[in-house]
């Protein structure tokens, strides 16, 4: 084929390409961990309606904020300052219910759902049969006639009943 | 008090008409002998002219303060300004429904157009569903959601709509629109259900239904991005999606919908997945009534105050009656009516679409999870928990990278089986524009993957979609390409509405890992450094207006030391509720949003949230742009659509099967719109 060689160009630029992005990402790593920010985002603000503490305006939700700030200066771990907040407001305050006890429903049943739902896709297809290869021939008589298509298509396009 | 048995006569008016139709819709198909058009015409324009009344009723009796009538005393107010009086009538559940329903008889008018005479029995079935449907909604207006009870001693004024809903004009039309998607999802609803009912086998359903699926699914799709913009120019949280149970009641059967939307050209088109497309027509609509109930309903607050109003057993009970009575007649016709063919291979068009309708509906199934699981938790075991943005976006973020992979590889895979060679040679130039964008991201120092994962796939889409219509055009004048466009709407509004997904998921990932936000405490005079500008608390004004007091801090927003903007945000007071609103100030602009929210102001001393979003645009644009493609495929003249309507068209229109050879060769030589033709337009 003529254009063997600018598929083999394009092929390696794109691999290039890839490979800078991948690299970059990479060598530049995770950004630091906010913790603080992460746990935030986990808190309910007890005040508001579903949103956490770090998105409420609200006062409880800045009096909160300090909180978490202060533990995880003083160096708590994440799991010491929820089990804080749930001592004190109770499961509801976690955005993320833990995955133990009632809350492993959250990951059972989407798993679940999805393989089942992948397990009938997969068993929805069939062999298809080999379907051959067709001659250079064939492959241009094909082509020609749908160009022809294609352009008086378009051309008679006003005619249409 | 005229007003009051006025809305109320037509509310009942309403009511005989939809019992009307459904009784004659489905005597008619016992005995066609017997029936007529005008016995299903007559109930039609009852329904239409009951729920006209009603509504039109309502909007006067806000409009002339009429607190005689209970909606408007409970509602509205003199102070209210007009605009607001008028989308009173939806701020509330009973003149919702009043909307609902108006909604609802506007689309069987439309469903009737379509039925010529009684023959038609798919489209008689229909109506009698639309009838019983109606029936309903007509019923709860009617009993324990009437906004047109009397109240002896009226009272001289009334409180006014809800602080929030009187704040922002988009209000105004950001859930009419939802409604119409809503509603207009019990078209297909009833088509499906008629075709099970009168055994009718084939894609008849699905073609006539198109039209009113799309632009339901179209209004959704808006409606979802005005709520989200409202979100995000009303509340002042600095956010635009809370996955709060309210908001996931919407998107929910959006999913399905969306799902729907790609499963019905598959049958259309290759004469598969027919029972798949019966379960989510039904799934979509009872997800409809499911959502209403949730929002309707204070179920969400606690499982033990949905009972307060009867409202909520009402809805619950409907959603009942609907999954189990559609379920039963899909269980007894669905097995007979079933399509015998096959996939032949998923790596195909229509294995792509199999891909997009397991993840989509995977999506709807988490979301749903996620927002009934604390219902159930509390139900059975009386304990209070939550499921909020970390569980959605766990779930989220790799279902929505998933689908824009599909997005990127379905739309350019042929029909029955591609070959890798074929699809490489597709892709390829798309690819390349991609990673040449991802590698510019990170050569210029963006850090985030998401960020740089979504722009090269979202450059890959964009990219593949115009290499498509460039191959697919004999020249590349601007009048060809547009023809192309407009004779292959289904496709190419698609192809719209997937860039405008592209958009969206862009904004997302932006807004997630490169917006920046501070938190600051100002005395007057004082400035916080933000975002590269200076911002200076300068002092504040009081507006009393005649709904509410606004106290609206003033900042000079700075760049160097020129004044580029005066952000204004308020504290908004109204007379019947505590604490007050705030209205942040947005500031946008095609690089950044600068995002101005007040929480406290007292003294001389202010608290103002800042955040910066990037590109904050593309979210909106790209929503419009969702809806847009679903409009665009919609729209083109009625005349053409109409011709083959017949299944033996739709038949001649399928590529010949017989000669698996010729037909790998058209796929092989060929772009799908071209050889495939316009079969496409109507899927």
């Amino acid at each position: 084929m003529p254009d063997r060689r600018r598929v083999g160009v394009t092929s390696a630029l794109l691999l290039a390409l890839l490979t800078v992005t991948v690299v970059g990402l990479i060598a530049a790593g995770p950004g630091p961990r906010d913790r603080v920010a992460e746990l935030e985002g986990q808190l309910r603000c007890p005040v508001c309606k579903s949103v956490s503490i770090a998105e409420s305006p609200s006062e409880t939700a800045v009096a909160m904020r300090r909180s978490v700030a202060e533990q995880v200066a003083a160096g708590r771990n994440d799991a010491e300052i929820l089990q804080y907040f749930e001592a004190r407001y109770g499961e509801w305050v976690l955005l993320d219910p833990p995955a133990q006890g009632r809350g492993v429903w959250l990951l059972v049943l989407p798993a679940v759902v999805a393989v089942g739902g992948l397990a009938l896709v997969l068993t929805r297809a069939r062999r298809s049969p080999a379907v051959p290869e067709l001659s250079d021939g064939d492959r241009d008589r094909v082509a020609a006639a749908l160009a022809d298509a294609r352009t008086r298509r378009y051309q008679d396009e006003d005619d249409e009943p | 008090m005229i007003l009051a048995a006025a809305g109320w006569a037509g509310v009942m008016l309403g009511l005989a008409s939809s019992i009307a139709l459904a009784v004659f819709g489905f005597r008619a198909l016992r005995r066609p002998d017997r029936a007529t058009r005008g016995q299903l015409q007559q109930p039609v324009v009852g329904m239409v002219t009951g729920a006209a009344v009603a509504f039109i009723t309502l909007e006067i009796a806000l409009l002339t303060d009429d607190f005689a009538v209970s909606f408007v005393a409970g509602n509205s107010s003199r102070a209210t300004p007009v605009l607001f009086k008028l989308t009173a009538a939806w701020s509330a559940l009973e003149g919702s429904i009043v909307l609902w329903i108006a909604v609802l008889a506007g689309f069987t008018a439309v469903v009737l157009r379509q039925v010529r005479s009684v023959d038609d029995r798919l489209g008689v079935g229909a109506l009698a569903f639309m009838g019983l449907v109606a029936t309903f909604f007509f019923g709860l207006v009617s009993t324990v959601a009437n906004p047109f009870e009397v109240l002896a001693q009226p009272p001289a004024d009334g409180p006014g709509p809800n602080a929030l809903l009187q704040n922002h004009l988009l209000v105004t039309i950001h859930p009419p629109l939802l409604y119409l998607g809503y509603v207009g999802f019990t078209v297909p609803f009833a088509f499906a259900m008629s075709a099970l009912l009168t055994r009718t086998p084939g894609v008849d359903w699905l073609r006539r239904t198109r039209r009113a699926n799309l632009v339901a699914w179209s209004f959704l799709s808006a409606g979802l991005v005005l709520g989200a913009w409202w979100s995000y120019e009303v509340l002042g949280w600095g956010g635009f999606w809370a996955w709060d149970p309210v908001e996931n009641a919407a998107l929910i059967p959006w999913l399905t919908a969306t799902a729907f939307i790609h499963s019905a050209v598959v049958q259309v088109r290759r004469g598969i997945l027919q029972s798949w497309n019966f379960v989510l027509v039904l799934t979509t609509f009872a997800l409809t009534i499911l959502g209403t109930f949730l929002t309707r309903s204070s179920v969400v607050a606690s499982v033990h105050s949905f009972t307060q109003s009867p409202v909520g057993p009402a809805l619950l009970g409907f959603f009942v009656v609907v999954v189990v009575g559609g379920f039963t007649l899909f269980a007894l016709r669905a097995p007979r009516l079933a399509s015998p063919d096959r996939l032949e291979s998923l790596a195909s068009r229509e294995g792509a679409f199999l891909v997009n309708n397991l993840l989509l509906s995977l999506f709807a199934f988490v979301v749903l999870l996620g927002t009934l699981y604390p219902v159930f938790v509390e139900a059975f075991t009386g304990a209070q928990t939550s499921v909020g943005r970390p569980f959605f976006d766990r779930m989220a973020v790799p279902i929505s990278f998933a689908l824009l992979l599909a997005m990127g590889v379905g739309p350019f895979t042929p029909y029955r089986a591609a070959n890798g060679r074929l699809l490489w040679e597709r892709l390829r130039p798309a690819l390349l524009a991609g990673s040449l964008v991802s590698a510019g991201l990170v050569v210029a120092g963006v850090r985030s993957v998401a960020v740089v994962a979504v722009a090269l796939l979202a450059t890959a889409i964009v990219a593949a979609s115009a290499r498509q219509l460039f191959t697919s055009a004999p020249d590349r004048r601007p009048a060809t390409l547009f023809r192309i466009l407009r004779r292959q709407r289904g496709y190419w509004g698609g192809q719209v509405s997937h860039i405008g997904l592209v958009l969206v998921a862009l904004a997302i990932a932006v807004s997630a890992d490169l917006s920046e936000r501070t938190t600051a405490t100002l005395r007057q005079g004082e400035s916080v450094e933000f975002g590269g500008y200076t911002v200076t608390y300068t002092g504040n004004e009081t507006i009393q207006r005649s709904h509410r007091t606004e106290v609206a801090a003033e900042f000079q927003i700075r760049e160097g030391t020129d004044v580029v903007r005066i952000a204004g945000p308020s504290l908004n007071q109204y007379p019947s509720q505590q604490q007050a609103v705030a209205t942040p100030s947005v500031w946008s602009t095609p690089r950044e949003d600068i995002y101005v929210a007040l929480t406290s102001l007292e003294d001389g001393q202010v608290s103002v949230n800042l955040y910066r979003y990037p590109l904050m645009w593309t979210l909106w644009a790209g929503g419009l742009l969702v809806a847009a493609g679903g409009f665009w495929a919609v729209g083109g003249s009625p005349r053409r659509r109409v011709r083959d309507t017949t299944p033996a068209a739709a038949e001649a229109n399928a590529p010949a099967s017989s000669d698996a050879g010729a037909a790998q060769a058209v796929a092989v030589l060929s772009d799908p719109p071209a050889a495939q033709g316009e079969g496409q337009d109507r899927a």
